[in-house]
């Protein structure tokens, strides 16, 4: 799974890296965590404010820091999405 | 008079400046103007404010709610130009993008209680009022001069979909945000009914009459000057200052991993200094006595009320996010500000006495020009342009230029200017310079004119042609929106529609 963190060095940006990367270890699923700072490319999102969360291309959230059980529902649902 | 007792004036000046930053009616107005600000920034989804903003809203709707935009999302004028970077390159039009970069420095929550209660409401009402009315006419001003780059802007932005998606905000969040409000409110409001004092408790411990005189011997300060020392009350509040600052950075700094025990700690201490705040202390030689005033029983009814909003209505997510974002302004605001307040205690004793007053005693173009000038070339954090005012005005500054200044300081500095001109280019970006010193010296002018008895009536005559002609410029820019959606008949949100309009500007 590819998962990347739109945002550059705000606090929330790295809460919300942080929160996913625990999520991942707690799930114990394989997937690529990558941060994207340079604005252009947060920018191709279509991300207004950051912290953006993208899940296999696929934006799901920005401008906040979801909570863990929304993050948890997000990657299930992809888990499910590649698998079928 | 010697160097060593030279430092020792302004290490005391500087202290003095503190003391009565950290006074009671002053925490009583920043700590809940700080929660509200975590509070907007947690609770209200962007996309309620920013759906609005399009290039492809009406203006009637785009222009207010930018403005509404830059009291709701800019919460403190730190966060202005990321969020104006955002907007115009998701497609905003230049002219709400614009309105919002003006307005939201100038009516964040916390700049607007804070000059209130530092400076004087009438200033905090002025500077309201006056930057909507000057921030949509700039707005404005500037989507007509650039209407042909605006089409092309729109052109390149049209793919982007941000601004449809939509949100709504909790109803529970609403009467939340205006229960901390009120707690704003009833902390600062000047009435009899809140400032009475309607019980005396009388605590033994002995003489406090003598620690007054102590402190006042510690912290000297002359009440002419506005400066107001320290209070037993004062070293009270500056002791639970700390304390939250401890508890809070065990507590609050992950909070959105869940409550702890310091969190809870934290929360109560929080609480317990506003209470104390809102009580009256007077120190006499036979112990202290307390008054319990109108404040404080008010205040015991906002906790108490918050305290069950949050409980019963709001997601414990909800609540925890509230408070991290509350306790990130803090974190980021509170230490500039200290030092900030500090320094101007300091330079206070440093500018040769008369100097302000022969500049800018009084109300005229040059003096409320430079005001102006002094805002874009000095640069002050965020905030503490405030102390910085509240100096000058000590220093005998006209309440007109004062005006001047502080709209312009958070608007414009060199910085800011910079980081402007990346984002709508150099040639816009100077343009916007010129109508802001216009509009500010503008409005130094008017509002130091109504200080000095020209009557209101004739000012508002004055700002309301302005306004009217305000008015028919939107009603030119609205009309031909109109026009360009009429002769085909699509609905206004087309983006197709403005790709068939020539692109002069290209």
């Amino acid at each position: 799974m590819d998962i990347k963190v739109l945002g550059s060095n705000c606090p929330n940006c790295q809460r919300l890296e942080k929160l996913v990367r625990n999520v991942i270890v707690e799930m114990e699923i394989e997937a690529t965590l990558t941060k994207v700072t340079d604005f252009q490319d947060i920018m191709a999102y279509k991300v207004m404010f950051t912290p953006g969360l993208v899940i296999n291309e696929q934006l799901v959230s920005a401008g906040r820091i979801p909570s863990k059980a929304e993050v948890t529902t997000w990657l299930v649902n992809a888990l499910a999405a590649e698998e079928a | 008079m010697s160097i060593g007792a030279y430092i020792v004036t302004m290490l005391q000046s500087g202290a003095s400046s503190l003391a009565s930053y950290l006074a009671a009616h002053v925490l009583l107005c920043l700590v809940p103007a700080f929660f509200i600000a975590g509070a907007m920034t947690a609770l209200i989804p962007k996309e309620a404010i920013t759906r609005y903003l399009g290039r492809d809203a009406s203006p009637w709707i785009s222009y207010p709610m930018a403005a509404a935009g830059g009291f709701v999302l800019a919460v403190c004028s730190c966060t202005i130009l990321p969020l104006f970077a955002s907007i115009y390159a998701q497609g905003a039009g230049l002219g709400p993008a614009i309105t919002f970069l003006f307005v939201g420095p100038a009516i964040n929550i916390l700049a607007v209680s804070y000059t209130g209660v530092a400076i004087g409401m009438d200033i905090a009402i002025a500077r309201i009022v006056l930057s909507i009315a000057f921030g949509v006419g700039i707005g404005l001003i500037m989507a007509f001069i650039y209407r042909r780059d605006d089409q092309a802007h729109n052109k390149a932005s049209t793919e982007n979909g941000m601004f449809s998606a939509g949100a709504s905000i909790k109803r529970a969040s609403v009467i939340f945000l205006l229960l901390l409000l009120a707690g704003l409110i009833v902390g600062t409001l000047a009435v009899p009914l809140l400032q009475d004092t309607y019980a005396h408790i009388t605590l033994p411990l002995g003489d406090t009459a003598r620690w007054q005189a102590n402190l006042d011997w510690l912290v000297p300060h002359d009440s002419s000057q506005g400066q107001e020392g320290v209070s037993v009350q004062g070293v009270l509040l500056i002791l639970q200052l700390v304390l939250i600052g401890v508890t809070a950075w065990v507590g609050l700094n992950d909070i959105d991993e869940g409550f702890n025990t310091w969190s809870w700690v934290a929360l109560v201490l929080i609480a317990l200094t506003l209470l104390v705040a809102a009580l009256k202390f007077t120190p006499t030689p036979d112990g202290l006595v307390i008054g319990i005033t109108g404040r404080f029983i008010g205040e015991v009814f906002v906790l108490g009320a918050t305290a069950v909003v949050a409980w019963k209505w709001l997601d414990e997510y909800e609540v925890q996010e509230w408070l991290w974002e509350t306790w990130r302004f803090v974190k980021q605001i509170f230490p500039l500000l200290i030092v900030g307040v500090f320094i101007a205690g300091m330079v206070r004793v440093i500018i040769p006495p008369g100097l302000i007053e022969s500049l800018a005693g009084k109300n005229t173009v040059g003096a409320n020009l430079i005001g102006v000038l002094f805002g874009v070339f000095m640069y002050f954090p965020t905030l503490v342009e405030v102390p910085i005012a509240n100096m000058f005005l000590g220093l005998g500054m006209h309440r007109g230029p004062l005006l001047a200044y502080l709209m312009a300081d958070p608007e414009l500095s060199i910085q800011s200017i910079l980081i402007t001109a990346k984002i709508i280019g150099q040639k816009k970006t100077w343009v916007y310079v010129g109508w802001v010193t216009l509009f500010s010296t503008l409005a130094g002018l008017l509002y130091g004119a109504w200080v000095d008895g020209v009557s209101a009536w004739l000012l508002l005559l004055g700002l309301g042609s302005v306004l009217t002609m305000l008015v028919l410029v939107l009603w030119l820019i609205g009309q031909r929106f109109h026009r360009a959606a009429a002769p085909t008949g699509m609905v206004l949100h087309s983006p197709e529609l403005d790709a068939e309009e020539p692109l002069a500007g290209e």
